[in-house]
């Protein structure tokens, strides 16, 4: 069920500031399941199931990185910009999709592959004259890399864009599963446009102002050749953020995540991320602050169309989700209210 | 008075980031003269508020009041000013320009910009851009104690550039500051012609005067904090890169079609309903207007998009040659289509709310 989900996410269209068809899926799915649901104006959709306790918010972003066209010239061939930390090299020689469902194919001027920049780079959508493609494609719109996600194994699964959509899979999975009373006010958030500087979640939190915070994202691991040395590995557990660049979480929090995740023997381990930030940071800083955590999903070659995710993974993010959702955090963290 | 006439008024005005003043004051005279009560805050941005306050849309429309220039950073032994940059200016089209000093008790100081001269330099300081710290400005004084009677350090400095309309037919506008005082021309003029026409509106509207846009750290955020509008247009200037060595899928915009809508920049990815709520009053109007392809720079609607619980923005922006230069250029038929288009989104606002709804 899990999986369907997640395919299913990971089939629709949502670069960066176009999340829409991402946004009405999750509504519907999650909609039975909690009290409200509302959206802003910055896109996010906003899932609340009432309770008295604490405010906590959970954040994985509905984003995922693409492109933007920007020129379209008299062959009818397709210019554009990124939207997102893109990897163009892995891009190079890919099919694409637009969000309206139209093809095409990114592909370099002849000649210039070994050293692709956006200047060389175009999209071909099998139009001869810019006039026709005009006609199926506008500037302003977004495209992203085609990649269905796929079992590689009975435990691996690879895709695009498992970056967040697993995030929002996790927390629809954990919604669904919750008792129907919970002591804690929670909020599910799936955030718009975290990959251009995580906007979306801070307007989400400011207008939530949660008492604490967790962002469910994926983090890089160290277990590939050549991968810079970090300790998550993939198929190892949920990993507790301890930091990344964008934020220190609340220690008391991070020793409270670990002891649930012991107690309830959850799969997990300790994750430190040199490079890269997420929606916690975000629900850090908003208003008078919050207490911030991170549940990471461990995950391979990030920001391609081949992203990678254990299921035993996923489901323990799930478990965590939920314990921290049913926890009473103020009295494991040692915080009198 | 026409938009051109008001444009060249406030271009004239001296108002780099951090010394906004004078460029507020004159606002806020013209605004008290037709009968409004324009509010500041600690930093300086200025509001006016109209329409019903009551309403739970608030539109916010945005200009920024500063403009680039520079800072005194050290008077030497022989009178001649160090200065740094205030916003981002290319150290190429500095040398050789005419600056005012605002010195001590607000005396304008004409100057100049010079540098080492080209036949004293050495074969590679010729090979590369001198900088900006490698340049001063003389003002005609010949001692540090002639200097220090009429500036401090600390003092601002601005180009000091004529208002001129050149080309045929004539309709280049060439001066400094057009970044953002022509934002800041067609907010005056129209809430002059609100209160000239005795509209009022069903939706609360608030035009604000921003600080600190050029420097990055932006009056906008505590604006917004203030106004919480739901919606939002920044009217803004944008640089085109529409020259002739300039690939075409590079350039941004094209002189003479009209403002710029911005679909994404570095700061800001922009609201889909707002663009076409633009659109279709152009369309309707016939006004001309255009889509800024490239996905670059940024401004105040990256903060006020995200702030407190975020607002829909659109960015409207006068397509603009050199900018950042003493010798900005942007075409008055440009200008003219977003005065234009804006007052006819500020009277169609109200449909584009029911039709969102």
């Amino acid at each position: 069920m899990l999986y369907d989900t997640l395919k299913a996410l990971c089939r629709l269209s949502g670069v960066s500031g176009s999340e829409s068809p991402v946004a009405a899926y999750i509504q519907k799915e999650i909609s039975p399941y909690v009290d409200e649901v509302s959206t802003d104006a910055m896109g996010n959709l906003i899932a609340h199931k009432k309770g008295n306790g604490a405010k906590v918010m959970f954040s994985a972003h509905m984003d995922e990185i693409g492109f933007i066209v920007n020129y379209i010239d008299e062959k009818g061939m397709i210019h554009f910009s990124p939207i997102g930390g893109i990897n163009l090299r892995a891009a190079l020689y890919s099919r694409v999709v637009f969000q309206s469902g139209v093809k095409g194919i990114l592909v370099s001027e002849t000649g210039k592959a070994d050293d692709p920049k956006y200047a060389t780079c175009y999209v071909d959508i099998g139009a001869y004259s810019q006039k026709e493609a005009e006609k199926r494609v506008s500037i302003g719109d977004t495209f992203h890399l085609v990649g269905d996600v796929q079992s590689l194994s009975s435990r691996v699964w690879a895709g695009r864009p498992l970056d967040d959509r697993v995030g929002c899979a996790i927390l629809i999975e954990a919604a669904k599963a919750l008792p129907e009373n919970v002591e804690n006010d929670l909020y599910f958030v799936f955030s718009s446009q975290e990959e251009v500087g995580c906007r979306g979640a801070k307007t989400a939190a400011f207008t939530i102002m949660p008492d604490f915070g967790f962002a469910l994202d994926v983090t890089a691991t160290g277990d590939v050749p050549g991968a810079n040395p970090m300790s998550v590995c993939q198929g190892k557990g949920a990993a507790i953020k301890v930091k990344d660049s964008s934020l220190f979480c609340y220690p008391p929090l991070v020793a409270a995540m670990h002891k649930l995740a012991k107690e309830q023997k959850i799969a997990h381990q300790t994750e430190v991320l040199p490079a890269g930030g997420t929606d916690a940071s975000a629900i850090q800083l908003a208003g008078a602050g919050a207490y911030a955590g991170g549940i990471s999903i461990p995950s391979r070659f990030i920001h391609t169309g081949v992203e990678t995710v254990d299921r035993r993974d996923v489901l323990a993010c799930v478990e965590l989700t939920k314990a921290l959702a049913t926890a009473d955090l103020f009295a494991l963290c040692g915080i009198s209210k | 008075m026409s938009l051109l006439q008001e444009l060249q008024k406030q271009c004239a005005l001296f108002g780099p980031s951090g010394y906004e003043n004078e460029v507020r004051e004159y606002l806020q005279k013209e605004l008290k003269n037709a009968g409004y009560n324009p509010h500041t805050d600690a930093l300086g941005n200025l509001f006016v508020e109209v329409g019903n306050p009551d309403s739970p849309f608030t539109l916010l429309i945005e200009a920024h009041m500063d403009e680039v220039g520079m800072m005194i950073t050290e008077i030497e032994e022989s009178g001649l000013l160090r200065f740094g940059c205030v916003g981002g200016i290319d150290p190429r089209v500095l040398c050789g320009k005419r600056v005012t000093v605002r010195g001590k008790d607000k005396h304008s100081l004409l100057g100049v910009i010079a540098s080492k001269p080209i036949h004293l330099q050495s074969k590679e300081e010729r090979q590369r851009v001198t900088k900006a710290d490698a340049m001063y400005i003389d003002l005609g004084f010949t001692s540090h104690e002639e200097a220090e009677e009429w500036l401090d350090i600390g003092d601002f400095a601005t180009f000091e550039s004529a208002f001129e309309v050149y080309g045929e037919p004539a309709v280049k506008i060439k001066a400094k500051a057009i970044d953002d005082r022509l934002g800041c021309a067609i907010m005056l003029r129209a809430l002059l012609s609100l209160k000239e026409k005795n509209i009022s509106l069903p939706y609360r509207l608030v035009m604000s005067f921003g600080v600190r846009e050029e420097v990055g750290f932006s009056g906008a955020k505590p604006m917004t904090f203030r106004v919480r509008p739901t919606h939002a247009i920044v009217l803004e200037s944008t640089a085109i890169a529409d020259l002739a060595d300039v690939p075409k899928p590079s350039r941004v915009a094209d002189q003479g079609n009209g403002g710029a809508l911005s679909l994404a920049d570095n700061g800001t990815i922009y609201d889909r309903s707002m663009i076409a709520f633009a659109e279709h009053t152009a369309k309707e109007q016939s006004i001309p207007v255009q889509v800024k392809r490239y996905v670059s720079g940024g401004n105040n609607a990256k903060h006020i998009q995200q702030s407190v619980g975020g607002a829909k923005v659109l960015a409207l922006s006068a397509p603009t040659r050199y900018l950042h230069s003493a010798a900005c250029v942007a075409d008055l038929r440009d200008c003219e289509a977003m005065e234009h288009l804006i007052w006819e989104m500020i009277m169609h606002f109200s449909t584009y709310l029911e039709s969102e709804v």
